[in-house]
């Protein structure tokens, strides 16, 4: 600090010099992100361009049959919209009440050496690499679940949504939880008080005050999973399956729009052909509609943050 | 602050470092077939531990990905071997030409046997490629031989000496080059056998094509992935179901899943080799004869690939399931290697 | 209903909402616990290994003095363990018997005459692999694809006393192979590591300075607000859209080599780039006003104070916040596969162009396979990537504790 007091003028001009040309280096770093962004836009929408040239949107977008090399191919994304959306439903309906749950134990019950035990516990959960997720749907939780089924003489297809969706709600109920901790936490104690002092209980407080209270939040917290369960690819590409079948029966196999992306470019480099263009017409509806739930979800939240501020 | 600038720097000059191509290769890059990618990688690893020298790096791109990028130029950043389970098509031939791979060599390596397989506990079988079709295919003639939408369920509704059991047969996605087989060797051959579809054939290639191209997507098809071992798991697992693949996987999983037979003939290391199991096909490998010198190893390589120990009746292709070529064939295979003739635009169909 | 049967309801109430809280935290914990005791259990065969002990007289007329490693060694090992059956003459009989040993089973002898060629013509007792199957049935895996002839030939080297049981240090000491006895994990951990220091060499650095503009010198206006919008976005983009940008930007664009650490790196390092980001921010914006502004007030300019005092106190945040975004990177296979990742690679990397696995792509390439010992080497993969995670979460929670600071 001495050293900068005695600068004489001619090295405080070169310390200012110094220091633009910083700051214009810490703002092009903050642009990367930008550029990013601006990248997987443009390599995304260019090979899409050059998809819808060959195929047309509206038989993209509305077409009910996905059969990629087919002659003619068939690039219809309802069917894989359908099995995402199966497979995205089973998660939330595994990983909804759990999390929810688990985080109104931890917020509201839980003392504080049981959270310093469990949110580690849940943390170690929400670090386990998909990869490792989808060898345990397909090679155990699969299995299992078609024995079961046979057990009740169900007939269950090998690579059923089922094990693919319920694999995947446990990965997300740490995402929940955590979210719904903090959300369920930021709700104002006089609150809670109040209802006490009304002669509620503790469960009736959390049933009728706090969940109400914290509602936009929670919500904002199943978009987010849901737009995590819709991109997440190696669960599914190796518990579910490639046919794209258009169906709502959570024991038949189903595809979903990641397993696509996935398997035409990995199992196939045509560049100029349809059948590898459309992998990025997938990536653009995968971007646009994880984006748009990503919005969704920040718009609810600034919203919730509003009403307490 | 210093530390940032460094650290910008550094960030700054490595991003420019990336920009400039990398140095000369002194390892083989292989891409292609995942058909051939177990025996390729095989010879890679013997090679490797043989010779001293960097073991190839073999990638598995399907065999139109392998060539897609196989033929996309000549230098560092193309590959040198593309493993193939056909032999190239006249347009990627024409590709790899306009963009100056002139000069390439075609090697046949050995044949792969494909297979319709169950779980050892499951019931034995003995299918007809029309069978086959019968169960696969997403529209097949109904009596009138007018198309309809695949209507079968069960196996003993196309013919009653078939298990009593619901079609569900696992296989290669649309993307692999067993597909493409299994498509050719079975589904077309099946086909043919109808009457009306004959006809169809001689009056609309095309549309016979489609026919027998196209499989059903009402679930009785199960495309599996890519990873055959887990279909093998979930063979196990369902004994009903049957499954599509290589026969290198029915011989690596002996004990655990079994072959059906196709047309009377159940598939064995000498069946397929002699001939009689009829669902086989002849493995590829093209070599860029421009990179031959340019990269180091490669002709050794190819003596590896070519060579009794590895190529032969009693080598180590054998054990992981390759059905060796016949002698004379053998021969000419090792001598393309040795003169490295390249192909010619009239070979190629 | 009287008063008293009322509150009894409402405390049975209270309970059962209670235990539904527990229940939920129970149902993740026992399916946390039995996927790592499935995976612990499918991962144990692979840690250890038999393998046969047999004297071997390393023929002269087979090896070549003047070029050892050109010996046909397979031959010689094939030629040895027919000398402990001499009843097996058929062709079908010795090709099965010689199924016992590993594709591989002379490369350890090879090296080691290749090294030493004074051992040409001596006798040395050297550890030979046996094939998956068969160190599977020693093991105790009866389906392990040997037959009766087989089973027998083994019981009666392991009566001989020439099976050893050991570590399977192997494991760890070598690269991928196309035999399971002999494929290892050091090429993709070296490749993980590797890809992990690009990462890290343009995250940081990209990170920190973006977090320093935003948070301390960003003017706030509409492109300001556009950047923080974005990079909120950005960490919620799916990995595989990254992995289409690699393809389309690095491979296609720059011409960057396919299947390389750099590659990957720089992949992983747009994909972390955003959490790195937002976790800088927290840790600089945790840090008191009242600091930077006694540095203002003694005369220092307003970067010397974020840079001299802001910085230094916001590390242990930023760091902790960096360890976590690499801990995902680690994980994360799906972007990789679309950059070639996913090849068949032996050799051990030695530098940022070279071929290169990870972890994560390693294990989905050995899922993949039909042998059935690769079961174990997957779940075994997994482990040693589990504990690798683990630590380094470890160390972001310890340096957490060790360092927050509360103002």
């Amino acid at each position: 600090m001495s050293a900068t007091l005695t600068l004489s003028r001619p090295n405080r001009k070169l310390r200012r010099q110094i220091e633009a040309v910083v700051l214009v280096l810490l703002a092009c770093a903050s642009g990367v992100a930008v550029l990013t962004t601006i990248g997987i836009v443009l390599s995304v929408v260019y090979e899409s361009l050059r998809f819808f040239s060959e195929v047309p949107v509206w038989k993209f977008l509305f077409g009910t049959e996905w059969a990629p090399t087919a002659e003619p191919g068939a690039f219809g994304i309802i069917p894989l919209l359908g099995g995402t959306l199966l497979i995205t439903l089973i998660a939330i309906l595994v990983a909804g009440p759990l999390g929810l749950l688990s985080a109104v134990y931890l917020a509201e019950y839980a003392n504080l050496k049981a959270r310093r035990i469990i949110k580690p516990v849940l943390e170690l959960l929400a670090g386990i690499p998909t990869v490792v997720l989808g060898f345990f749907a397909a090679l155990t939780v699969a299995p299992f679940i078609r024995r079961a089924g046979e057990a009740f003489g169900l007939s269950v297809a090998s690579e059923s949504a089922l094990a693919a969706g319920l694999v995947m709600g446990m990965m997300i109920v740490p995402l929940i939880s955590s979210l719904s901790d903090d959300i369920i936490n930021a709700v104002p104690q006089s609150l809670r008080d109040g209802s006490y002092a009304l002669g509620a209980t503790q469960s009736e407080t959390i049933k009728k005050v706090v969940l109400p209270a914290a509602l936009p939040g929670i919500v904002s917290a199943f978009i987010l999973a849901t737009s995590r369960a819709i991109g997440e690819t190696m669960i599914v590409v190796m518990a579910a399956g490639l046919a794209a079948n258009l169906t709502f029966n959570p024991l038949a196999a189903v595809t979903t729009v990641t397993v696509q992306i996935a398997a035409l470019l990995v199992g196939d480099q045509e560049f100029d052909s349809a059948k590898t263009l459309s992998a990025f017409a997938l990536g653009l509806i995968l971007f646009i509609i994880t984006l748009a739930l990503n919005v969704v979800a920040l718009r609810v939240v600034r919203k919730y943050r509003e009403a307490y501020e | 602050m210093t530390r940032i600038i460094l650290g910008l720097a550094a960030a700054v000059s490595l991003s420019a470092l990336a920009a400039t191509p990398a140095l000369a290769r002194d390892q083989i890059r292989i891409v292609g077939s995942s058909t051939v990618y177990p025996f390729t990688t095989a010879v890679a690893e013997s090679f490797g531990k043989a010779s001293g020298m960097k073991t190839p790096v073999v990638e598995s791109t399907g065999t139109g990905g392998g060539f897609k990028l196989f033929c996309a130029g000549v230098g560092d950043e193309h590959p040198d071997i593309t493993n193939a389970s056909r032999a190239i098509k006249k347009s990627e031939f024409e590709a790899c030409q306009k963009n100056g791979v002139t000069d390439i060599v075609e090697i046949k390596v050995g044949f792969d046997g494909l297979t319709i397989a169950n779980s050892a506990s499951g019931p034995d079988a003995s299918f007809t490629k029309q069978q086959v079709f019968m169960a696969l295919a997403k529209q097949i003639p109904d009596k009138d031989g007018k198309l309809i939408d695949n209507p079968y369920k069960m196996w003993n509704e196309i013919d009653p000496s078939l298990p009593a059991e619901k079609i569900e047969v696992l296989g290669p996605p649309p993307t692999s080059g067993t597909r493409d087989s299994f498509a050719e060797l079975v589904m077309e051959k099946g086909a043919e056998k109808f009457e009306s579809l004959a006809a169809l054939k001689k009056a609309d290639a095309k549309a016979f094509e489609t026919v027998w191209k196209t499989i059903r997507t009402d679930g009785a098809y199960v495309e599996a992935g890519e990873n055959d071992n887990l279909i093998v798991q979930k063979l196990e697992a369902n004994p009903q179901a049957f499954g599509v693949f290589g026969f290198s996987f029915l011989e690596a999983n002996e004990g655990k899943i079994k072959g059906a037979k196709v047309e009377g003939m159940a598939p064995s290391f000498e069946t397929v080799s002699s001939g009689e199991y009829k669902v086989a096909r002849p493995l590829f490998i093209y070599v860029k004869k421009q990179h031959v010198g340019q990269v180091p190893g490669m002709t050794e390589f190819l003596g590896e690939y070519t060579s009794a120990k590895a190529m032969g009746d009693d080598g180590y292709l054998a054990d992981k399931g390759l059905i060796p070529l016949p002698a004379d064939q053998a021969a000419s295979s090792a001598a393309v290697v040795k003169e490295m003739s390249t192909l010619t635009a009239d070979k190629v169909m | 209903m009287n008063s008293s049967d009322l509150t009894a309801k409402r405390r049975s109430a209270e309970r059962r909402f209670k235990y539904y809280g527990l229940a939920a935290i129970a149902v993740t914990v026992i399916f946390l616990a039995i996927l790592i005791l499935d995976i612990v259990v499918k991962a144990l065969p692979a840690f250890t290994v038999n393998q046969l002990v047999l004297p071997v007289t390393i023929d002269a007329t087979k090896v070549d003095a003047s070029n050892p490693a050109a010996g046909d060694f397979p031959a010689l090992l094939k030629e040895t363990l027919a000398k402990e059956f001499p009843d097996v003459q058929s062709r079908g009989d010795k090709k099965k018997l010689n199924a016992l040993l590993s594709a591989r089973a002379a490369d350890g002898l090879q090296e080691q005459v290749a090294s030493d060629p004074s051992l040409i013509g001596k006798t040395i007792a050297v550890p030979i692999s046996l094939s998956s199957g068969a160190d599977l049935h020693l093991k105790g895996f009866t389906d392990a694809q040997l037959d009766e002839k087989q089973a027998a030939w083994l019981a009666a080297l392991k009566d001989k006393g020439f099976i050893q049981h050991g570590f399977a240090w192997s494991f760890f000491t070598q690269g991928d192979s196309r035999e399971p006895e002999s494929a290892g994990i050091k090429g993709a951990l070296i490749g993980s590591i590797l890809v992990i220091c690009v990462t890290l060499m343009f995250a940081l650095p990209l990170g920190v300075a973006a977090a320093l503009y935003l948070e301390e010198f960003a003017p706030k206006n509409r492109m300001t607000d556009l950047i923080e919008v974005n990079i909120n976005n950005l960490a919620a983009v799916p990995s595989i859209i990254f992995g289409l940008l690699g393809l389309a930007v690095f491979l296609n664009g720059f011409g960057l080599p396919r299947s390389t650490a750099l590659v990957g790196g720089l992949v992983l390092a747009l994909l972390v780039l955003p959490t790195i980001i937002i976790a800088s921010r927290a840790a600089i914006r945790s840090v008191p006003p009242s600091i930077k502004e006694a540095a203002l007030g003694v005369g220092a300019s307003h970067m010397q104070a974020v840079f001299h005092h802001v910085l230094p106190l916001a590390v242990p945040g930023i760091l902790t916040g960096t360890i976590l975004g690499v801990a995902r990177a680690l994980g994360e296979t799906a972007p990789l596969l679309m950059i070639g990742m996913i090849a068949f690679i032996v050799d051990v990397p030695h530098g940022f162009t070279d071929a290169a696995t990870v972890l994560p792509v390693q294990v989905f390439l050995w899922s993949d396979l039909p042998e059935a010992a690769f079961k174990s080497r997957t779940a075994a993969a997994i482990l040693v990537l589990l504990v690798l995670l683990f630590c380094i979460n470890a160390v972001a929670i310890y340096l957490r504790n060790k360092f927050e600071r509360r103002w």
